[in-house]
């Protein structure tokens, strides 16, 4: 019902995620809208399955399947990273105690002083150079993900599959 | 002590380097955290996960989802629509993560995800 609501106030004000054609159409937007949903769906079960990050595969897919320009797949996808998805994740490693507090606030500082710096790169950048970046930046991921060392012990495998986001 | 507090600043330089690379790609940054901290800093794999969940607990991005904002690069209504979708999408793919084997997904999808990366890099440098 929400969902719904948000749609009805936005289709108002004439925003729209696609191109001008998908807004002209008030049943193709819908479609859309149902698209996106279920987009975000896939993603969110890759996300818990593989336990790699949701922008990783957010960006991508905003780019090809809802042909979003770079610049607003990538803010919309820092956008969506905002609230907290990976407290549920949190809450099986903190019940094992394989959280270094000291070092996660560190992190957190760290994370979010480079993301002003990386911010600040990116928007003046053209759109082009931002893609062809990014791709680099996908295959370092893909080799990273694939390198990702097997949990020590059968126990804990489940909890190691968790949503790191990224 | 001082080896200490050199471990510390070396973990706050690994998350600026995330931080860039999460402000640069409109990602979260846990993709390069957790093998940062993991092969730098001698954390367990699982306490290297738990670490960077923690950490990006607080709304890391914001910074760098400023910038966006401001340069008008934000859709909000796919993003809202979004939110929804991954959330209960996590929770489904955690429970389905218990009864498949995720070590073959993982591997498939990354060579995807490789392929999409060059496929990107190579579409951008083409133009």
């Amino acid at each position: 019902m929400v969902v719904a609501g948000c749609i009805q106030t936005r289709e108002d004000k004439g925003d729209d995620f696609v191109d001008g054609k998908a807004r002209a159409e008030g049943n193709r937007h819908s479609v859309m809208s149902l698209i996106v949903l279920l987009l975000g769906l896939g993603v969110g079960v890759l996300v818990g399955l593989l336990g790699i990050g949701g922008g990783v595969v957010l960006v991508p897919a905003l780019v090809y399947l809802l042909r979003m320009d770079q610049h607003v797949a990538q803010g919309t996808s820092l956008f969506i990273l905002l609230p907290p998805l990976g407290l549920g994740a949190l809450r099986e490693y903190w019940k094992q105690g394989q959280v270094d507090v000291r070092a996660g606030i560190l992190c957190a500082f760290g994370i979010l002083a480079g993301g002003y710096l990386g911010g600040w790169i990116a928007v003046p950048l053209e759109s082009r150079q931002l893609r062809g970046l990014f791709g680099c930046f996908l295959m370092l991921a893909a080799v990273l993900l694939w390198r990702k060392p097997q949990p020590q012990n059968q126990k804990t495998g489940s909890a190691s599959e968790a949503p790191a986001r990224g | 002590m001082g080896d200490n507090r050199l471990r510390s600043a070396g973990i706050f330089v690994a998350a600026c380097v995330c931080g860039i690379a999460s402000g640069l790609f409109g990602i979260g940054g846990g993709v390069f955290l957790v093998p940062f901290l993991a092969l730098f800093f001698a954390f367990g794999q699982h306490r290297a996960q738990g670490t960077s969940l923690i950490a990006l607990i607080p709304p890391t991005g914001l910074l760098a989802f400023i910038a966006y904002a401001k340069a008008g690069y934000v859709s909000w209504q796919a993003g809202l629509l979004l939110v929804p979708g991954v959330f209960v999408g996590g929770i489904l793919g955690s429970w389905l993560a218990k009864r498949l084997d995720p070590r073959h997904m993982r591997h498939v999808f990354a060579g995807l995800m490789f392929a999409l990366g060059a496929w990107q890099a190579f579409t951008a440098w083409r133009h």
